[in-house]
């Protein structure tokens, strides 16, 4: 195919030959081990093939249900979620288990090609940076004859004068069109002009963009904090677990639908954040606005009923008043369920809300109270009670204020994410390197005759391309326009 | 401004509906100018090696005519729907598909206009009237935007660059098509494989950049409303699988044997992973599942 790109050929240019050329030198041992295993790095065959296996991966991640994230570490919660999704899976749970498909993105198989993949990534990009900076910084410029008859794009033309008019001739056309030219004069005057020898250094920083991203995730998951299910009743304050101090307090929480169709038109939570005790920042979160104080962001997540809870002791002091948040769902009823502990008993409580109007035995604006044993699960006690009523149980009073909402928040500090952000804008800079400014060369070829006639001959790498294809021959045309006027006319 | 919107989008379907009937035409028209070329008549070829074909000139330029007229309607609804809902119009599946047609229309003609190769569309029209007739199974009614949604400049921008990625590379995929069902060689007076192969790749070259701004913008996006730039959601993980899946294809094209049919077996795949990356919210649930069909 003629419209082939050439440029593993061209004089001067910096695109590496194919692994496959490389010479080996047969040695084996250490040396032969590297030799090959960098020539498979910088294969483009093995690169393809990586990438495709990466993409296979992420088809199964999107096919197969992928496991809840922090489950693979609690073996009880994992087992519970096998079970559960046992029914579709069948015989291949275990399997599929084994072979870490149900956390596809953490498996060896996943890290392992990413490894690669990076590796990969460095290896071109040292390969090819010593060309391409060969190429921008001395480029080739005395050529053969042959490649003048042969380059994708090439242009002769008689030309009179003397070597040195000529010579600025050509350069002040090629000059005015913002290329560099460089020459060389061995009896035959060498032209070499080119435009944009940057660009071809985007390849190189979009390949490298990835390597960044890739370690900005790489420091996220190593020294990042994320609290995904993060629950704060109205009124109550929340430490986070980032250890800084900080603890989180939430005034009020407000879901708002639209009246037209039902839908949710929005959800907002009052935060107050303080730390060590001492308020340091105050705002309205939203779903599209989270609040960043320091390191962290606050998220809107979710959010669900809470009830406002007492607890008094046989003396009547207080032991407990807080907003318990029914943060989880009882799989087989549907209720929504909370628990908080006593301080200084060995004793678990159960806040329970209705599931609904057809809730038999919890009807809307009831809790139920259950009292267990904290260090065997055993059951104490338990009861049913309406809002703003209390109940005696296991030797304390229960006072169920009233109903309230908690908000779900995601927490977070990632130190990897400003990483990602320079990987996304280098990404985007390759992008515009390459496509926008494409590195443009004409090599030229002037012989001069004692008589005054000389033969320029032009030509120029690249492509068959539309675009280098019209600024070649424009730039032709008034060369031959330059030397028709007005010393020749 | 509603009901304007939904006129246009009705001209759209039977200008496009039309536009494709006439290329339809236009393209037999040149089966039976190739066998008469085999037989032993002489056949013009174009500047540069372009096959400016043998094909009832006229029938394509009406063909041209019409298909711009639809691509012109939805811009129309485009803007009519932009007006009528304060947002650009990809906030559902009626909206996104719509649009998807837009960029398709869009791609196609930008490629018409520097290829000359009507029959491209032959493949390129027919996805994206497949997208109107689509969107009209599904309610237009323009409804609120939920909480998730409510960041008109990211929704808009997110959307509005995957409509290009995607519509080029539905071109991609249209000259690919057409470059695997030819015998090696060419045949039937279709477009060379050379010129075939060259604009698959012009469309990647083009489409690849965009996605990758779509996953940007959608990490950006994510990192404000879910919290963490990337989740591994079905429809992010969809979109770069894609994304791998075109980025292989770039580099397939360097590897000298690997040009050429088996590029084009790849471009198959991406858009089929493309498909997969816009119907995924129908299926797969996730954090994308606001198609407003649930």
């Amino acid at each position: 195919m003629t419209y082939e790109a050439d440029t593993g050929r061209l004089p001067g240019d910096a695109s590496p030959p194919p692994a496959e050329a490389l010479e080996r030198d047969g040695g084996i041992g250490v040396d032969g081990f590297l030799e090959g295993l960098w020539d498979l790095l910088t294969s483009m065959k093995f690169g393809v093939i990586v990438i495709l296996a990466l993409a296979a991966l992420g088809l199964v991640g999107t096919m197969v249900i992928q496991a809840p994230p922090g489950i693979a570490s609690d073996a009880a919660a994992k087992a519970d979620w096998l079970d559960e999704i046992r029914p579709k899976y069948g015989g291949w749970t275990g399997i599929l288990d084994q072979l870490q498909v149900f956390t596809i993105f953490e498996s060896v198989w996943f890290r392992a090609l990413a490894a690669l993949l990076t590796a990969s990534l460095i290896a071109c990009s040292a390969h090819r940076l010593p060309g391409l900076w060969k190429s921008a910084t001395r480029p080739h410029v005395a050529i053969g004859e042959a490649f003048f008859s042969h380059a994708p794009q090439h242009e002769f033309m008689a030309v009179r004068g003397s070597g040195e008019e000529i010579q600025t001739r050509v350069t002040g056309v090629l000059r005015k069109h913002h290329y560099r030219v460089v020459s060389e004069d061995d009896g035959t005057v060498h032209l070499y002009a080119d435009k944009f020898r940057w660009g071809p250094f985007g390849t190189v920083i979009g390949h490298l963009s990835l390597v960044v991203i890739l370690a900005g995730a790489l420091v996220g998951s190593a020294f990042g904090f994320r609290d995904t299910g993060f629950v704060v009743a109205e009124g109550s304050t929340v430490p986070v677990t980032s250890g800084e101090g900080i603890s989180v307090e939430l005034v009020q929480f407000q879901d708002a639908y639209y009246t037209t169709t039902g839908a949710p038109a929005d959800y907002a939570s009052d935060l107050i954040i303080y730390r060590d005790g001492a308020e340091v920042a105050r705002q309205t979160i939203r779903v599209n606005e989270p609040l960043r104080y320091g390191g962290l962001s606050f998220y809107q997540s979710f959010y669900g009923p809470a009830a406002a809870i007492r607890v008094t002791d046989a003396k009547g002091a207080a032991v407990f008043a807080d907003g318990v948040p029914l943060a989880w769902t009882e799989n087989e009823s549907g209720r929504r369920v909370g628990s908080f502990v006593i301080p200084g008993a060995d004793l678990t409580v159960w806040i329970i809300g209705t599931a609904g109007t057809s809730d038999p035995k919890i009807a809307p604006g009831q809790m139920r109270v259950e009292v267990y044993k904290g260090s065997d699960g055993t059951a104490v006690a338990g009861e049913t009670i309406d809002q703003r009523t209390s109940v005696a149980l296991a030797g304390y009073t229960f006072a169920f204020d009233r109903e309230m909402q908690y908000t779900g928040l995601s927490v977070a500090r990632d130190p990897g994410t400003p990483l990602v952000w320079l990987g996304s804008v280098l990404i985007i800079v390759g992008f515009v390197l390459v496509l926008m400014f494409p590195h443009r060369r004409i090599w030229g070829r002037l012989v001069v005759r004692a008589d005054g006639r000389g033969m320029l001959s032009l030509a120029a790498a690249g492509r068959r391309d539309v675009n280098s294809n019209t600024e070649f021959t424009d730039l032709v045309t008034e060369i031959r326009t330059a030397f028709t006027t007005p010393a020749d006319a | 401004m509603f009901k304007m919107s939904e006129y246009a989008f009705v001209a759209a379907i039977l200008a496009t509906g039309l536009a494709l009937i006439l290329y339809l035409g236009y393209a037999l028209s040149g089966l039976r100018a190739a066998r008469m070329q085999t037989a032993g008549a002489t056949v013009r070829t174009g500047v540069m090696g372009f096959s400016s074909g043998p094909r009832t000139a006229g029938l394509g330029r009406y063909a041209t005519i019409l298909g711009w007229l639809g691509f012109a309607f939805l811009t129309a609804w485009v803007i009519f729907r932009t007006l009528a809902t304060g947002h650009g119009p990809f906030a559902n599946m009626y909206e996104f598909s719509v649009a998807f047609a837009w960029g398709i229309l869009g791609a196609y003609y930008w490629f018409e206009h520097s290829y000359h190769q009507r029959i491209l569309a032959l493949f390129a029209l027919p996805v994206a009237l497949a997208m109107m007739l689509y969107a009209t199974t599904i309610s237009s009614v323009v409804e609120p935007l939920v909480p998730a949604l409510q960041n008109n400049l990211l929704l808009t921008v997110h959307v509005a660059v995957a409509i290009v990625a995607y519509g080029s590379f539905t071109i991609a995929f249209a000259a690919a098509l057409l470059f695997i069902i030819q015998p090696e060689g060419g045949r039937w007076g279709l477009p060379k494989p050379e010129i075939l192969d060259d604009i698959s790749y012009k469309a990647v070259v083009v489409g690849f950049p965009f996605l990758t701004a779509v996953i940007v913008l959608g990490a950006v996006w994510a990192e404000t409303a879910w919290g963490r730039y990337w989740s591994w959601d079905p429809k992010e993980t969809a979109s770069l699988v894609t994304w791998l899946i075109y980025g292989a294809y770039l580099h397939a094209r360097v590897v000298r044997n690997w040009r050429g049919r088996k590029a084009a077996y790849l471009l198959m795949l991406g858009f089929a992973a493309t498909l997969f990356t816009y119907f995924g919210n129908l299926f797969f649930g996730g954090l994308h599942s606001y198609s407003g069909l649930g």
